[in-house]
């Protein structure tokens, strides 16, 4: 009876086991093997030992292809994901406390990330445009000159960026200090919805009695925010953190539509993702796409694991008990 | 009881999934009317108007012979490729695809596509030769084998606002230095912080226009060298990125980013509605399909009782040292995929759509759509002629198709490479004008030329 059970399990479950085994395993391990092959998808792969590779790093080292979609994948994921974090958990915050209309703007808030991505980056490009775009309008009213959102390739946290500052600062020209990477960012930023739902819900099983035995010790409520709320959000940080890290560089669809499936202006748009998609699909690179692919993954994993070891000394786990 | 439940909903599901498949199959196989014939499967990219120019083109195939039945399918063209290759490597492929990117080069020397001698007679070969323009034929041949047979080419030249010309008594340029002349005196480069319309602005993607105009070549066949740091090609470029001197980078890239969001937008980039006599530019460099958007506006501006600016369309300017006539060529042109199951269908069809046997069916179709013809047969055809009567602005890129001074990308594997890799070299040369242009044209000419070495190396 427990075999034909077991059998039955499997047979129930086969059909998923046929569609991981064929369409998940069989990809990720043949990659492997392309990624030393010459392979344009359409003739048998041909060996070529570690020629993909030395070309990964020759990029690296030129600035160009893989080395330039790495600095703007690194660009991206070291903005978005913090600043997401940091929106998260302020948004979570305003929408703990016990006002009228809570679930109201609870909504509100979640809806961005409900939006399809295509439909989303249809609409930041209206919203981005840099001579009839709202963004553009909204800051004319605040006194800040029109920016180039998704028509100039220098961004604002650059070498670029601050001489734009310094110009500006000096009254030499005028705060034009936002670039398409940065217009990428701000995306993000607008669909953090998912990242504040985790947060709420975290901050929802802070138990009262810490934040009662804290006020007791007198402390205010940005200590008790600081050393209590902040504290016993750190696993779920830590989950957003590497969750977003990925997610950061699997980005692809708002960036193909974003740049018209080119990387442009000026390729600073060119992320990880794309590069290997336009390598793969449009220069039939299939190899070359591979090695990139594991390089990243490896990338990938070696950051998730020195997270993971970071995690001891500022995630508090046993906090949660 | 629960097991006889799911019983039933599993053979319930399974019906719905047989019958659905049933009347999928049935919606899509051989219409009653056209059964038995041999069915040639097509995939193009085409949407909007240009479908059903191809359906009626289909249907009128369809209708002329009993032996084959062409089904036309619409795939979109940004991701055309990436379904191709993976068709062909699954062994299912279409007989016929139609492209428009430089791809022949590259999709030959990997032998994705079949070359034409492989399903063509030598009388069909014989007639092609005669038959095809010598832009049309190049872009379809690589080391002197055709691959790709063109139904259709897009030939660029200057758009100019004769209106706006005359407010400033200035005729259509004939020189670069008249181009200059013409920018310098309706957009002075120094008062231009928040301007309505240009007089001209240059399109990093039309380098390669420009590129030829001035006299150069950007590939030599021959020795396999890259020539972009040479001479014509530097100063093209050097002309280019001078517009990014005069207004600024920025201003340039906003003002373009803005044609893309005009609300009502048709190609003189001016509302109809607007009371203006002038669009966005006064000049501009665009393709043969623009005249029937500005026909379209014309009309518009009519029956709205507004006056409509007049435009005309000349060739592009060109430098002393530069060649008439000249300019960049593409097109579209359809490709057999390698084990394609009827190339002989796909060869009748191809056939019939550029007009071999019968020019008149040719003419209808080019005049449908407003496409140049690829031959002159079709050209002088009385049904072309007549559209041309009615489109004057046409004739003059009709006229452009024949000259020998109108190039296409190189058909080289790595085409696609060596096209984006300019355009992104003018774009850098157009956003930082201060920039030493000659070290930038040299790097972006070092890095294609090793590129290209190394795919030449491996398709060996």
């Amino acid at each position: 009876m427990g075999q034909r059970r077991q059998i039955a399990g499997i047979l129930f479950a086969s059909p998923w086991i046929v569609g991981f085994l064929l369409l998940i395993a069989y990809p990720f391990l043949i990659s492997i093997y392309w990624s030393f092959c010459r392979f344009d998808l359409i003739n048998a792969p041909r060996w070529v030992g570690f020629d993909n590779y030395r070309r990964l790093v020759d990029e690296v080292a030129s600035g160009d292809g893989f080395g330039l979609a790495l600095q703007n994948t690194l660009y991206y994921a070291l903005l978005s994901v913090p600043l997401s974090i940091v929106l998260g958990i302020g948004l979570a915050v305003m929408l703990s406390w016990n006002l009228r209309g809570q679930s109201v703007y609870r909504t509100i808030f979640f809806l961005p990330a409900m939006v399809p991505v295509v439909a989303a980056s249809i609409l930041w490009l209206w919203l981005l445009d840099p001579q009839d775009g709202i963004v553009n309008y909204l800051l004319g009213r605040l006194g800040v000159p029109p920016q180039n959102w998704l028509t100039q390739s220098r961004s604002a946290v650059s070498v670029a960026g601050l001489e734009q500052i310094t110009g500006w600062w000096n009254g030499t020209r005028p705060l034009k200090l936002f670039g398409s990477k940065d217009a990428l960012v701000l995306m993000a930023l607008w669909s953090v919805g998912n990242a504040m739902i985790i947060f709420l819900a975290a901050m929802g099983d802070v138990p009262k009695s810490l934040y009662e035995a804290a006020r007791i010790d007198g402390a205010g409520p940005l200590r008790r925010f600081w050393h209590v709320t902040i504290p016993m959000l750190t696993p779920v940080i830590f989950f957003n953190l590497v969750m977003g890290l990925i997610r950061s560089v699997q980005t692809f669809t708002s960036i193909y539509i974003l740049s018209e499936g080119t990387g442009q202006p000026g390729q600073s748009m060119l992320v990880f993702s794309l590069h290997l998609f336009l390598s793969a699909f449009s220069d039939l690179e299939m190899g070359y796409a591979s090695a990139m692919a594991w390089v990243m993954f490896v990338l990938l994993v070696v950051c998730t694991l020195l997270l993971f070891r970071t995690s001891k000394h500022w995630v508090h786990y046993r906090a949660m008990q | 009881m629960k097991n006889w439940i799911s019983i039933c909903i599993l053979v319930a599901v399974a019906a719905g999934l047989w019958f659905s498949g049933r009347l999928a199959y049935r919606q899509a196989s051989i219409p009653e009317h056209f059964r038995g014939r041999s069915e040639v499967l097509f995939w193009h990219f085409w949407g909007g108007a240009d479908r059903d120019v191809v359906d009626d083109v289909v249907l009128r195939f369809n209708q002329s012979q009993s032996e084959y039945y062409v089904r036309a399918i619409a795939v979109p063209g940004n991701n055309l490729e990436a379904k191709l290759f993976l068709s062909i490597a699954g062994g299912d492929p279409p007989d016929l695809v139609n492209q428009d990117d430089p791809i022949v080069g590259d999709w030959g020397a990997r032998g994705a596509i079949e070359p034409v001698d492989a399903f063509a007679t030598q009388d069909e070969l014989k007639q092609l030769e005669r038959f095809l323009f010598p832009a049309a034929r190049s872009l379809g041949s690589y080391r002197n084998r055709l691959y790709a047979i063109c139904n259709g080419l897009d030939i660029r030249a200057l758009y100019y606002n004769q209106t706006e010309l005359e407010r400033f008594g200035l005729q259509p340029p004939r020189t670069i230095d008249e181009l200059n002349h013409i920018a310098q005196t309706i957009s002075p480069p120094d008062s231009t912080t928040n301007p309505d319309y240009f007089a001209y602005l240059p399109d990093s993607r039309r380098l390669w226009a420009w590129g030829y105009v001035f006299g150069g070549k950007f590939y030599d066949e021959r020795s396999s060298q890259v020539l972009l740091d040479s001479q014509p090609i530097q100063q093209a470029t050097q002309w280019i990125a001078q517009f990014g001197r005069w207004y600024g980078s920025d201003t340039i890239n906003v003002f373009r980013r803005g044609d893309q969001s005009l609300p009502g937008k048709t190609f003189p980039l001016l509302p109809v509605e607007n009371d203006a006599m002038v669009g966005r530019y006064v000049l501009m460099m665009d393709g043969q399909w623009r005249t029937r958007d500005i026909d379209a506006f014309t009309r518009r501006r009519a029956e709205l009782g507004l006056p409509a600016p007049t435009f005309g369309v000349c060739p592009l300017p060109f430098p002393t040292e530069g060649a008439p006539d000249a300019g960049w060529v593409n097109g579209n042109f359809f490709v057999v995929p390698r084990g394609a199951k009827n190339p002989r269908g796909a060869m009748a069809f191809m056939k019939f759509w550029i007009g071999v046997d019968d020019p008149q069916q040719a003419a209808v179709t080019c005049a449908q759509g407003g496409w140049i013809p690829v031959s002159q047969s079709v050209v002088d055809d009385l049904e072309f002629q007549s559209f041309l009567r009615r489109q004057p602005l046409f004739s003059e890129f009709v006229r452009l198709a024949a000259s020998p001074n109108q190039h296409p990308v190189p058909v080289i594997p790595g085409a696609l490479f060596l096209k984006r890799t300019v355009e992104h070299t003018a774009e850098a040369a157009i956003s930082n004008p201060e920039q030493s242009i000659e070290q930038l044209l040299q790097r972006a000419d070092a890095r294609i030329q090793q590129r290209l070495d190394e795919m030449s190396h491996a398709l060996r």
